[in-house]
């Protein structure tokens, strides 16, 4: 909302500067979110008179003027469209800088013609960014006025964010009581007088059939009124306040409804069908012309003023085109009424038309406000549009509602702050708010509530406006409290998630962050299989985000595509983070961690350049999570072959710790690679949380250290390629005693020599008793049954010596 | 051999084998008088000829003989060897050890945070990503017509479920279960229909902090953030209040930290204001204790929200949001 500080000034007699009114505004809770100086001094501006308007020899959309200057006749070159003789604009003659300091106006030859000064625009005065034509000034003003006589003084506006429960801040007077309570100054309201207060009872011009949506409904009649355009003072006022000024008529409706906060309306009464207004529910396919030129169609949850027979206007949103006040209008029935918040709201939303009127209407308007803003409206058509008032106010409210009242207690507001407040200090705050204090005694006190404050219903809401108009600047920082907290829980998560960010990083993994909403088709170029279980978003964004991720390996190749794109060779991440799946009992979440590797990340010599392979690939991210898995106390990892939707094929694994099943290992398919152009093996590990931080924080209970000399022997075989490393490490586990310490791989090889279809394979078997020192021939005996097994279960040749 | 001559081949030795100039000819000076054939073996000669009398003696000297020379021998070989190594590389390489990882900034905040207000007794809590309406807006007072339940706004799954806007649910989840004190702070994902731009994410994260007890003041929400902004921007650090509005707080203020950078005299960084908005925070609103079952008679509390991402960019001088989830790990590895 925007308000000149003239306007408040008004109200409240303020001396401070525009920038310490909007600091006490801002920090009493109406934020002042822009300071605008408008106008200017106008140096040598004047008011000139257009005598004479000819079109321009050599262009189309310039003309030639007679200006009168209150001395003498200037020739003019004018581009404006309303220029018009016999007309009054802004006039910067020769010499003359524009407010902005952009042009000092000289002679000069437009188009061949030579021009002696400048019409202005509003947008060329610093006013508004209107351009559209000539400013046009009030006939009244002799040519030669200087032109700061018309437009005032510059003035300051403030740009005011109003928050949603202060519905009474929404006008110039509001905004000046809240100065009142903050400066302790007295509130001047605007001084209304001459217009009857009778009140019409009965009035059969107006009916309400929907007391529910119009809890009141007043309505003046006002005749013999001549519709022309508003005063300066006024469209100045208006139209820094950001609203267009009409004519005189709906100029003064907009001019209360800024000035107090409600809301009206003006109809032209002789075209209203039998002059009468109905406030009712639509019927189903009525339709009606709005004042912005729109048919809408309307229904039975949008509640009308409508005349005997069609809807004249959408109640509390905007006016119907065919009832608006025109040129020749002479009699108008002025509307001020309360309309339901709710109501008023749903209608905006359904016409999709947001205005000045429901913008208030939604937040609440005051209803004891209605009949005052009407006999003020009243007044000012009498004064500036020369109309009468005809009899008395129709209004279908009944007396008055008492005013809200609600316990309160000194010591609570004095708690609540943490501040030693005195009673009488909270007492002068709330009654500089027009809030009476009732004493009730001791610490107690009754606060009678004024009906524009809607807001205040509890005793905490008494709180807040004392420590708002004492200033939350008051209230001082203590160090805080130290008290334990018996019933905390121990953060066990929070620790063991820590422990594992920090053994990824110490494995030398990034973390990274990707949104939580993807597309189905990042989805489906991974798994098309899983749609099934994926949780779509009803209204998304865009499609890029427009389901909750099943799983986070999609963004994590992306993200090392996009890594790739800019030369980065290779790269290790991680996100820890949600994955979302639809079950028959809704989405289940699930905490995940996916690691993704790309490039020769596991070197760390000097051959970064040769290919990496993708049984390396695979290798360096199982060495890492089998390092992971350590880190994390879990038992050793074994791999079970296990398809995954995106894996190259054969190189995909579950993972599993004992008996608990971790996740997935794969390599990415090279159709899902190219499409980030990744030509070399990216590895992404994809794993439960959960089991990763079982272990985490168990506390670890001594074993003893071996006493006694280990004896090692190795052993090299040739087996077929089926033959896995995890079958071999089973047998000799099977086959050798508990002696049997480590089983440690040292050699590969293949070859010519080994011939196809097999490989040679060598391990170095420590043994070691904890009771005594193994002799030779015991290791002996333990490696022969080891050796034994491997012949008989596995077929190995063993390469002896 | 007698004494006189088996000290001075003793001599001798010892300085042709410290004068040895690499490990080759150390080597073959160790065999011409250790070796099997070396001299070494006149000397043990002499010792056997030697009369009874004087083997005593000269067994003195063999001995002597032996270890100062092989005591030369290796002390040579040392020697060789310590310069031989500094010699053979290059110790200008670059080290080959794999690099460490980095955390990702967010993350960075979140526990942070956590460490400072667990340093203030507050406990972690979670809550999940989609929300009840009742949690995210009816428990927290949120009227049926308010903006934040929009559609526009807000990320609808169905009639009841939703993505969280907000941190605040998780406030709800831990007052129904527990008995005051509350004192829990609950960082984590939230989402709101907002376009993408430099300051702008749909996808973002807060962290919630809630303190119910016996007499919690407005003076105690001052203290606790001013402890955690001076801990996480600066020890200089200043926190300002403006009063505001929210549902689920009354009084509800947004609070503001002098700027860490200019220490409030105008920069950049707080667009010469010398203050930064940080979030919202107020006291607890009595209908959200109604809503959880806490008597607002017998506890007051407060709650702030500060939203992760807008403290990262603050402090890190991150100029766009959206650096935060491109994940280039250009960007990543600076933090």
């Amino acid at each position: 909302m925007r308000i000149p500080l003239s306007w408040l000034n008004e109200f409240i007699a303020l001396a401070e500067s525009p920038r310490e009114i909007a600091d006490r505004l801002t920090f009493s809770g109406t934020e002042v979110e822009g300071i605008e100086t408008v106008g200017s001094t106008f140096s040598g501006f004047i008011v000139a008179e257009v005598r004479a308007v000819e079109k321009h020899p050599n262009a189309d959309k310039l003309s030639i003027c007679r200006v009168f200057d209150g001395q003498a006749e200037l020739q003019v070159v004018c581009g404006a469209p309303n220029v018009t003789a016999g007309g009054r604009y802004p006039f910067a003659p020769v010499g003359v800088t524009l407010p902005d300091g952009s042009l000092t106006i000289k002679k000069a030859k437009i188009r061949g013609v030579e021009s002696l000064g400048m019409l202005c625009a509003a947008d060329e005065l610093g006013l508004s960014s209107d351009h559209s034509g000539l400013l046009v000034l009030d006939s009244t003003w002799p040519a030669g006025t200087p032109l700061s006589e018309v437009l005032g003084p510059p003035d300051t506006v403030f740009e005011l964010e109003v928050t949603p429960n202060r519905a009474d801040c929404l006008s110039a007077v509001g905004i000046a009581r809240e100065l009142a309570a903050v400066y302790r100054t007295p509130l001047a309201q605007p001084n209304i007088a001459g217009v009857s207060e009778a009140r019409e009872e009965q009035a059969p011009w107006v009916r309400v059939e929907d007391a529910v949506g119009c809890p009141r409904y007043t309505a003046r009649l006002l005749e013999n009124v001549t519709v022309g355009p508003s005063p300066d003072w006024m469209k100045q006022r208006l139209e820094r306040s950001g609203i267009r000024a009409i004519n005189n008529i709906v100029d003064i409706t907009n001019y209360v409804m800024l000035e107090l906060g409600q809301p009206l309306h003006a109809f032209d009464r002789d075209l209203l069908e039998e002059g009468r207004v109905v406030i009712r529910r639509a019927k189903a396919g009525e339709k009606m012309r709005t004042l912005d030129e729109q048919e809408r169609e309307l229904d039975p949850s949008i509640l009308v003023i409508a005349d005997a027979s069609r809807p004249v206007a959408v109640a509390g949103v905007m006016g119907g085109a065919g009832s608006e006040i025109r040129p020749e209008t002479r009699m108008v029935l002025l509307e001020s009424a309360t309309f339901d918040s709710a109501l008023v709201r749903a209608t905006a939303r359904k016409l999709g038309l947001s205005t000045e009127s429901s913008y208030r209407f939604e937040r609440g308007v005051d209803i004891e406000l209605a009949e005052r803003a009407s006999r003020r409206a009243a007044q000012l058509m009498v004064e500036l549009a020369g109309a009468r008032v005809v009899g008395g106010v129709a209004d279908t409210r009944p007396a008055g509602a008492a005013l809200r009242r609600i316990a309160a207690r000194y010591s609570f507001v004095r708690d609540v702050m943490g501040i030693a407040i005195g009673d009488a200090e909270i007492r002068a705050i709330l009654n500089s708010l027009e809030i009476q204090v009732v004493e009730q005694g001791g610490d107690g006190f009754e606060a009678v509530i004024p009906s524009f404050r809607a807001d205040l219903e509890r005793e905490v809401d008494l709180v807040e406006e004392v420590a708002r108009i004492h200033g939350l600047d008051k209230i001082p920082a203590p160090l805080p409290r130290s008290t334990v907290d018996p019933q905390a829980a121990a953060n066990q998560t929070t620790r063991a998630k820590a422990v594992l960010r920090t053994v990824l990083a110490g494995l030398g993994v990034s973390e990274i962050l990707n949104y939580s909403l993807v597309s189905d088709a990042a989805l489906d170029l991974f798994d098309p299989g899983n749609r099934d279980q994926r949780a779509p978003i009803p209204r998304p964004l865009s499609a890029d985000q427009s389901v909750l991720r099943i799983s986070l390996a999609p963004q994590m190749v992306e993200t090392l595509g996009r890594n790739r794109a800019h030369q980065i060779e290779q790269a290790s991440l991680y996100e820890l983070g949600r994955t979302y799946s639809r079950g028959a009992t809704g989405v289940t979440e699930t905490e995940s961690l996916c690691i993704g590797l790309l490039g020769p990340i596991g070197r760390t010599g000097l051959d970064r350049r040769r290919t990496v392979t993708a049984e390396e690939m695979f290798l360096w991210a199982k060495g890492l999570v089998e390092s992971l898995a350590r880190a994390v106390e879990l038992p050793p990892l074994t791999v079970r072959p296990t398809a995954v939707a995106y894996a190259e094929a054969g190189a995909s694994v579950e993972l599993l710790a004992g008996d608990t099943a971790l996740g997935t290992l794969a390599l990415v398919d090279r159709r899902i690679r190219k499409e980030w152009r990744l030509s070399d093996p990216v590895a992404i590990a994809e794993l439960r949380v959960a089991p990763l931080l079982a272990n985490v924080l168990s506390v670890r209970t001594y074993s003893d250290i071996p006493a006694y000399p280990s004896v090692a022997r190795d052993v090299a075989m040739i087996v077929a390629d089926s033959v896995t490393h995890e079958e071999i490490i089973r047998v000799m586990r099977e086959a050798a005693p508990p002696e049997l310490e480590t089983i440690e791989l040292f050699d590969i090889f293949k070859g010519a020599a080994i011939g196809a279809g097999r490989r040679s394979i060598a391990y170095s078997l420590v043994y070691r008793s904890a009771q005594r020192t193994l002799t030779d021939d015991e290791a002996n005996g333990y490696h022969e049954s080891v050796k034994g097994a491997l012949r008989a279960k596995l077929s190995a040749e063993l390469r002896e010596g | 051999m007698n004494n006189a001559e088996i000290q001075e081949l003793q001599a001798a030795a010892i300085q042709e084998v410290g004068a040895a100039p690499d490990a080759a000819s150390l080597e073959s000076a160790r065999v011409k008088y250790l070796g099997r054939n070396g001299r070494v073996q006149d000397v043990l000669l002499a010792l056997r000829q030697a009369p009874v009398e004087q083997k005593r003696e000269l067994g003195r000297l063999a001995n002597e003989f032996k270890t100062s020379v092989q005591a030369a021998v290796d002390a040579r070989k040392d020697a060789l060897q310590a310069s031989a190594s500094v010699a053979s590389f290059d110790v200008t390489l670059p080290g080959r050890w794999h690099g460490l990882g980095t955390r990702h900034p967010v993350t960075q905040i979140i526990d942070r945070a956590v460490e400072i207000f667990g340093q203030l007794g507050f406990t972690v809590a979670d809550g999940p990503d989609i929300e009840t309406t009742f949690h995210n807006f009816d428990a927290l007072n949120t009227p049926a017509n308010h903006p934040s339940r929009d559609p526009k706004d807000t990320f609808y799954l169905d009639d009841t479920h939703l993505l969280r806007t907000h941190t605040s649910p998780v406030q709800i989840r831990v007052m129904q279960s527990r008995k005051p004190p509350v004192r829990i702070i609950a960082p984590g994902r939230c989402y709101r229909r907002d376009t993408t731009d430099a300051t702008h994410s749909a996808n973002f994260h807060q962290v919630e902090g809630l303190y119910v007890d016996r007499k919690v003041s407005l003076a105690d929400l001052k203290g606790d953030l001013t402890y955690f902004a001076r801990q996480m921007m600066g020890p200089d650090v200043k926190i300002r209040f403006r009063p505001h509005f929210f549902p689920f707080t009354e009084p509800s203020v947004e609070y503001d930290f002098s700027c860490h950078v200019c220490h409030g005299a105008g920069c950049r960084v707080c667009k010469h204001s010398g203050w930064i908005e940080i979030s919202g925070a107020g006291m607890v609103d009595p209908h959200v204790f109604k809503a959880v079952g806490y008597d607002s008679s017998e506890v007051t509390g407060y709650a702030f929200g500060m939203g992760v991402e807008r403290i990262a960019m603050i402090l890190l001088g991150v100029p766009d949001i959206r650096m935060l989830y491109d994940n280039d790990v250009r960007f990543l590895g600076q933090f």
